[in-house]
């Protein structure tokens, strides 16, 4: 398996002793995001994360399946990701890294079982039919950060997603095409976000937000925060490193609920936006016969 | 000026033969991007401008590529790996074959004083052999001379930053203000007239596999420079547009 590529020891020294005044490479602020620019496809459910330049692309699908046989009332709901060596030429393809791992549990823990998809909605016909929602997670260039880029795709794509509109009658289920009934977007209870600080220095006490790749080699260790704009804490991952103190936690979380506050405004004036270009004037206008000149 | 510059070309394409210089002395010579098929066609095999040396006999292609091949030669910022027996083993990119810096390759080196490299080192060294089946071996020392000519192991503060080969290239360039169009160094420097805050002392090591470290006992002035190097490089900065980033760098580093 070929290892990732190591930097320097000279970037390795600049970059902690940097940090020690105070200075990033990249000329940010310890607690600064790059700029998150986000975009939608032009089908459904489609979400391109620009996060300086790391970039995620998540599509969300859905079909009709027969539901789990211990769970009958419940649809089911499955993110799949997988890092290809487009992103970095140390991943490979059925063979996940200790990265895709941490990213995949992450992303599950961060919207799956926070519940943030009513999965009791997607339920057609109790233990026999319900939708299947997958979202795919295509990480199209890796630098640092892919957990909270692709938490924001995922939760992006989903929001923007519609599924296809059905009805029963005299137990027949119909799945109408968009062009017979307008496709109907998901339950979405909350929009959970990810937010990750990366600690420096010996005892962990520089705290940095939305590290780059080089500065994710160097650290020390990292803490996930999911949480949404209301102040729900989803889940905390610490996974090893150095320890940190429980005072500076909490002050990360403080920061953390400010920052997903501002991606939630984002991606709600997003969705907006998307909403006004897609709507043609109504049914009307769709079906008028003649041409723009 | 002797070098002009032609139309984009594109692999395969056919040239017109007017754009081919002809000298009564020099033969002709073909740069990187071009292949003579026998007997008479000169076939490109990169997309890129066509350029011309009309004094040397010489046309080539100027592309911006992102994979490093070696040529004999270049300067090189690489990064330590191990240590052979006779040889040190260094990476010029990553994920490609190491190329090989022998012990007694330095500037006054014997086999009691060779200096000792540990991995991860960045190691500033010249492609002595680059052919196309075999790793490439580097050196660090003037074979003719004995002398270092600045290349050696990279030491005191700094950090290395990486930029696009072609724009390697362009910072090599002996004008690489005029024929380049890289002026950010200069502005930094306070070499330029109307940037006020300029005067940093830093100073370089561009490697042509694209990299370059950037040194200064200052880490703002490091930051600075390499910013400064990478926007231009990413964005596309014209000679305006330096000087704008440059202005507006140095305004935030007060």
């Amino acid at each position: 398996m070929p290892r990732e590529a190591e930097p320097s020891l000279n970037e390795k020294q600049f970059v902690a002793q940097a940090l020690q005044e105070n200075l990033r490479l990249d000329g940010r602020e310890f607690d600064q995001y790059r700029p998150l620019e986000l975009s939608f496809g032009d089908q459904y459910g489609v979400a391109d994360v620009t996060l300086g330049r790391t970039r995620v692309l998540a599509k969300a699908t859905a079909e009709v399946t027969v539901p789990y046989a211990d769970r009958p009332l419940d649809g089911v709901f499955t993110i799949a990701t997988e890092l290809s060596p487009m992103a970095s030429p140390s991943f490979e393809v059925n063979r996940p890294t200790e990265t895709e791992v941490l990213l995949s549990r992450l992303l599950e823990k961060t919207v799956r079982r926070s519940g943030a998809l009513d999965t009791e909605s997607l339920c057609l016909v109790a233990g026999q039919k319900c939708w299947s929602v997958r979202v795919d997670v295509h990480v199209l260039a890796h630098d640092g950060n892919l957990i909270d880029a692709s938490c924001a795709a995922v939760v992006a794509a989903l929001r923007h997603f519609r599924k296809p509109d059905t009805s029963m009658d005299a137990g027949v289920l119909t799945v109408y095409t968009p062009a017979e009934r307008e496709p109907v977007p998901l339950s979405w209870l909350h929009s959970p976000f990810c937010v990750t600080w990366s600690f420096f220095g010996e005892e962990g006490d520089i705290a940095v937000l939305d590290a780059t790749w080089l500065e994710e080699q160097v650290r020390v260790g990292s803490c996930t925060v999911s949480l949404n704009k209301h102040g729900e804490i989803c889940q905390i991952a610490k996974l090893g490193g150095t320890p940190v103190d429980a005072v500076a936690l909490l002050q990360c979380t403080n920061v953390a609920l400010a920052r997903v506050k501002e991606f939630s405004d984002m991606l709600d004036a997003k969705l907006a936006e998307d909403a006004k270009r897609r709507d043609k004037g109504g049914f009307m206008a769709e079906l008028r016969a003649e041409n723009d000149r | 000026m002797t070098t002009s510059t032609g139309p984009l070309v594109l692999p395969g394409e056919a040239l017109d033969p007017s754009l081919i210089p002809s000298h009564p002395k020099h033969p002709l010579r073909l740069g990187p991007g071009l292949r003579h098929i026998p007997p008479s066609d000169i076939v490109p095999t990169v997309a890129g401008q066509l350029t011309t040396n009309s004094h040397k006999n010489s046309l080539w292609v100027e592309a911006n590529s992102n994979r490093y091949i070696p040529q004999q030669n270049d300067p090189i910022l690489a990064t330590l790996l191990r240590t052979a027996p006779d040889s040190y083993l260094l990476t010029l990119s990553p994920h490609t074959a190491p190329a090989s810096l022998p012990h007694l390759a330095f500037e006054g080196a014997t086999k009691k004083t060779r200096p000792i490299l540990s991995p991860g080192q960045l190691v500033y060294a010249r492609v002595a052999l680059a052919n196309k089946h075999m790793d490439p071996e580097l050196e660090c020392v003037n074979p003719a001379t004995g002398k270092a000519d600045g290349l050696g192991p990279i030491t005191g503060p700094g950090c290395a930053f990486d930029i696009s080969l072609g724009f390697a290239r362009r910072l090599l360039m002996a004008r690489s203000r005029e024929e380049g169009g890289v002026g950010v160094l200069e502005m930094l420097a306070g070499e330029e007239p109307g940037i006020t805050g300029g005067g940093l002392s830093f100073e370089t090591a561009v490697g042509r596999n694209g990299r370059v470290w950037v040194g200064s006992e200052s880490a703002a002035t490091v930051i600075v420079v390499g910013r400064a190097l990478q926007e231009t490089d990413r964005n596309g900065l014209g000679m305006e547009g330096q000087r704008r980033f440059v202005k507006k760098l140095l305004r935030e580093m007060k």
